[in-house]
């Protein structure tokens, strides 16, 4: 796989063999997150292709019930990672609803990696602030233990992260670890006081502006539902971060993933091949169409 | 019509044994009137295809099927087993329209990955285009709805075509532009010099006859720049029904779905058309769409192919020029007057 | 006064209380008028009533649901106005109905087969009406064709040519067309027998590339972004190009229509491929007019078959 450095650089290539061909994978773990969300990690079941199976940070894959359909998830367990694929799932649909009810032992499809990832190679040797609310931990999941992983290439690391309530935050089993981490500063926050609750209370753009990140040398990659996302450029303006310092990813309705069925362009960009990925620089470019 | 390419001929009367010839090889597509509609079918032994009414129908589903068979699977045993779908056989459309074969030069780039800024090839589309070939009748008199000739095209152009064919007055002069053109007409006569120059004096008479294309250059910057004009989009799609007609009849709209069909523990992955004025095309499972308005996917549908594609493909507008879109929208909806309004309006801000 | 002025007339006193007026005017080719949004007295400009203006304005009402607008009507346009008024899916008094005496509406696919061997109806550089005439200017030269003979056939059993219900009238009330059994068509398609009647649906339906014009034209169709032709959940009709796929959709949506359906019969006209799919809603009403006499857009109240909840508890679907 080619070298990724940034937002915009050439997706992988899948060569001539039928890209709507899912590979098959076991369902080896089921995580019950929140109500609503359930993590699986996933391996493929030819042994060569796991192996060899590479992906970059930010990157997705497309998850088929056969029978039901395909829906597009980000590859939440980092590249550093590799005994499994991990990926995690809000029910919403059909599809999703359909993934709910998987168990450890069953067969689905994966056609993965697809479209483009974050560009960490530009962000080496800075600070980074990770925000995430709700489900959008997801995409940043995958970036933070990739760069926890490479821990030297990286100056101070933050990370917000924020939920409904304490039972809506997802990855609650990893949340001790990176709260007693010294190399990761964590503050997580649900929108209303909460019995037990030992962590803050308020909306993220709000916690966001108290933490006052310093924007000098540092970049900010947030993902969330659309109305947080939406606030959080507006807190991230106001600590002058500028918009080639500010990342998110997009979701769209998909179906080919590969820049063919036409769904998910915002003019003439693709949020399956140009993105999801994107920075707030290139999203000021494209059309208001979200 | 260059006089410098080999030219065959066939007279009418022969054309339909010549063509079940064809057909022993593989599928001959050509144009047959039923009803009020003139449509592609297979054509059976005898049959001879409808060279009078332009097709109601682009003939891209002959490449770009309606709805495709991806795989099927078979969730039975305790390991799912995964089937593609067979190879298609070779297939011939006689009496394409120039329009239409100029459709599959706006898929191409798309469907092989060339212009896409990758290099995911849809091995479905290519291999039916590789084994279609493509005989084109050239036009002999514009309707009122065509347009060709503002987006690079004519009533007798050659792009896309293997066999352009010119109908004089005993028959069909071929004019051969491929290998795969040369195969296909290899039994069949020279044409001789009187039908060649018959042939190329009616190409020239179609030609002069068309009026003038309007200018479009300014199209994909001013349909950028009204992006965010609502009232301009909610006045162009006012009477817009939002149904499909437009985008399936369009010998360049490629866009599909993918759903899967199912009776239990077997099924099949199916690839449908479908199209950016239903409001079911960008809906999200959440339940928010980004275009929720007819006047947002009419936008979308008007903005792809005269500014985004544009953009991504070297300037080529994925339009055609047929004017289908114009002549079967049930409510009228007129492609060239938006882009015209939107050059106006662009201007005018 | 001709009758155009008349009419603009009545726009043009009507328009200062209404967001919009809706009528027909110039459309992309010399046989073939658009529907016309008027706005204000500038657009009247563009206004023209018709023996083109076969477009039916009450399509476009149940979305401008809350604001008053103007519809200029054909009898049968009207009758649409009057379902959609009972069946509450607009309210009556947000809609000025302005009524003229219709003479008819011309079929392009009719003048299609009148000029077969001069030229495509997409050919015609000009029409000129005369009457009962209309004059076409081809490549060919002129041709005359008589309006009746390329009229739609609804026009030919037309019992409601003045939009009875209109708020305003211009012109004089024409007569009603007399036919003793304006079903006679459908009646004598029904004796074909099963057989027969199959092989037609299967030939007729193979051309279906399902656009949902048909049910887009449909102004008694008022669920179409929520259709079970493209819903995912429930799963109701596959995505296959086979008639099977396709003909349940139709059935389905005749069924949804009967007791209700005008007889406007622009799911067939808004058709590309030319599929008499008017022929199963006739069918249908043909049964409700003899079992409960009703007809649709002229009888008050509640439609007989009309007893289905918009959301049916018992079936899951999405939240709308």
């Amino acid at each position: 796989m080619s070298e990724q450095t940034g937002a915009t650089a050439p997706r992988p290539t899948n060569g001539a063999r039928n890209p709507y061909l899912p590979a098959l994978a076991r369902v080896i773990e089921v995580i019950t997150e929140t109500p609503t969300i359930k993590t699986f990690r996933v391996v493929l079941e030819d042994e060569q292709l796991m192996r060899e199976f590479t992906f970059q940070p930010g990157q997705v894959g497309q998850l088929s019930m056969f029978g039901i359909g395909e829906s597009t998830f980000v590859i939440n367990s980092p590249p550093t990672r590799r005994e499994y694929l991990q990926f995690s799932v809000m029910r919403a649909g059909e599809n999703t609803t359909a993934l709910h009810a998987l168990q450890a032992g069953d067969t689905i499809g994966v056609r993965a990696p697809l479209g483009n990832s974050f560009p960490y190679d530009n962000m080496k040797g800075k600070d980074i602030v990770f925000i995430g609310g709700g489900i959008g931990m997801a995409p940043l999941r995958t970036l933070l233990l990739f760069m926890l992983d490479n821990r030297k290439d990286y100056g101070k690391i933050r990370l917000l992260y924020g939920a409904r309530s304490p039972q809506d935050m997802a990855f609650s089993s990893e949340l001790p670890d990176w709260l007693g981490r010294s190399d990761l500063e964590c503050t997580l926050t649900i929108d209303r006081e909460a019995e037990g609750w030992q962590h803050k209370v308020g909306l993220i753009p709000n916690v966001l502006l108290e933490m006052n990140p310093d924007p000098k040398n540092c970049v900010a990659i947030t993902c969330g539902p659309p109305i947080m996302i939406k606030f959080t450029l507006q807190a991230l303006e106001k600590l002058k971060f500028a918009p080639e310092q500010i990342y998110t990813t997009l979701e769209k309705r998909m179906k080919c993933g590969i820049g063919i069925c036409g769904r998910c362009n915002i003019g003439g960009k693709y949020v399956c091949i140009d993105g999801p990925v994107f920075s707030m620089a290139e999203l000021r470019a494209m059309p208001n169409e979200l | 019509m260059s006089a410098d390419t080999v030219k065959k001929f066939i007279s009418f009367d022969a054309l339909p044994g010549f063509l079940a010839r064809v057909a022993e090889t593989g599928t001959v597509y050509a144009p047959r009137r039923e009803g009020g509609a003139v449509v592609y079918r297979p054509l059976k032994p005898g049959d001879a295809p409808e060279l009078g009414a332009r097709p109601t129908e682009s003939c891209k589903h002959v490449v770009f099927p309606r709805s495709e068979t991806l795989f099927s699977f078979d969730l039975k045993a305790e390991r799912p087993a995964l089937t593609e779908s067979p190879e298609p056989g070779p297939a011939v459309v006689f009496g394409a329209l120039s329009c239409d074969a100029r459709g599959f030069l706006a898929f191409d780039p798309v469907y092989n990955g060339s212009g896409t800024g990758g290099s995911a090839r849809d091995t479905y589309y290519l291999r039916r285009r590789s084994r279609t070939l493509l005989v084109v009748k050239a036009c002999k008199s514009a309707l009122n709805t065509c347009f060709c000739n503002w987006v690079g095209g004519g009533p007798a152009s050659p792009q896309g075509a293997d066999v352009l064919a010119v109908e004089t007055e005993q028959g069909l002069v071929l004019d051969i532009l491929s290998e795969q053109g040369a195969a296909f007409a290899e039994s069949l006569p020279a044409a001789s010099e009187a039908q060649a120059g018959a042939a190329l004096a009616a190409v020239k008479a179609v030609e002069d006859s068309l009026p003038g294309a309007a200018e479009l250059s300014a199209a994909p910057a001013a349909l950028a720049s009204l992006f965010s004009s609502a009232e301009f989009w909610k006045n162009e799609s006012a009477h817009c029904l939002y149904c499909g007609a437009c985008t399936y009849l369009c010998p360049t709209c490629y866009c599909f779905n993918i759903t899967d069909e199912s009776d239990g523990l077997s099924g099949v992955r199916l690839r449908s058309w479908d199209n950016c004025m239903s409001p079911l095309f960008t809906l999200e499972a959440s339940g928010h769409n980004p275009r929720p308005n007819k006047a947002d996917r009419l936008k979308n549908r008007v903005g792809h192919k005269f500014s985004y594609y544009p953009s991504l493909h070297a300037g080529r507008f994925s339009c055609c020029g047929c004017g289908r879109c114009i002549k079967s929208c049930p409510s009228s909806v007129d492609i060239r007057k938006i882009v015209l309004d939107a050059v106006k309006e662009a201007a005018n801000v | 006064m001709s009758i155009q002025d008349e009419l603009k007339s009545a726009i043009k006193a009507a328009l200062p209380d209404l967001s919009c007026v809706i009528g027909w005017g110039a459309g992309p080719e010399p046989l073939r008028a658009a529907p016309l949004f008027i706005r204000g007295e500038a657009d009247l400009q563009n206004f023209s009533a018709g023996f083109l203006s076969v477009n039916n304005p009450a399509l476009y009402l149940p979305a401008l649901k809350g604001s008053k607008v103007g519809v200029v009507a054909k009898g049968c346009d009207a009758r649409s106005v009057g379902q959609l008024a009972t069946e509450t899916l607009i309210i009556r008094e947000e809609v000025h109905v302005i009524g003229y005496p219709c003479e008819g509406v011309i079929d392009v696919d009719k003048v299609a087969a009148a000029l077969a061997g001069v030229c495509e109806p997409g050919e015609v550089g000009a029409l000129r009406e005369d009457g009962d005439n209309v004059a076409l200017d081809t490549p060919k030269g002129e041709v005359r064709l008589a309006k009746k003979d390329i009229a739609a056939d609804k026009c030919g059993r037309c019992i409601f040519p003045n939009a009875e219900n209109a708020d305003v009238f211009v012109g004089i009330r024409r007569a009603p067309t007399v036919v003793e059994d304006a079903y006679a068509d459908i009646a004598a398609f029904e004796a074909r027998g099963t057989e027969e009647l199959k092989a037609f649906w299967e030939k007729e339906m193979s051309r279906c590339i399902r656009c949902y014009a048909c049910r887009n034209a449909c102004p008694l169709c008022v669920c179409r972004d929520h259709c079970i032709a493209a819903s995912r959940e429930p799963h109701w009709i596959g995505q296959t190009d086979d008639v099977p796929d396709k003909l349940f959709f139709q059935v389905i949506h005749a069924v949804h229509l009967s007791g209700r359906c005008t007889g406007c019969g622009e799911c067939e006209r808004a058709c590309p491929l030319g599929i008499p799919v008017l022929k199963l809603k006739r069918a249908l009403s043909r049964r409700v007019e003899n079992l409960f006499g009703y007809k649709a857009g002229i009888a008050t109240g509640t439609p007989p078959l009309l007893t289905f909840n918009i959301e049916e508890s018992t079936i899951k679907e999405r939240d709308w």
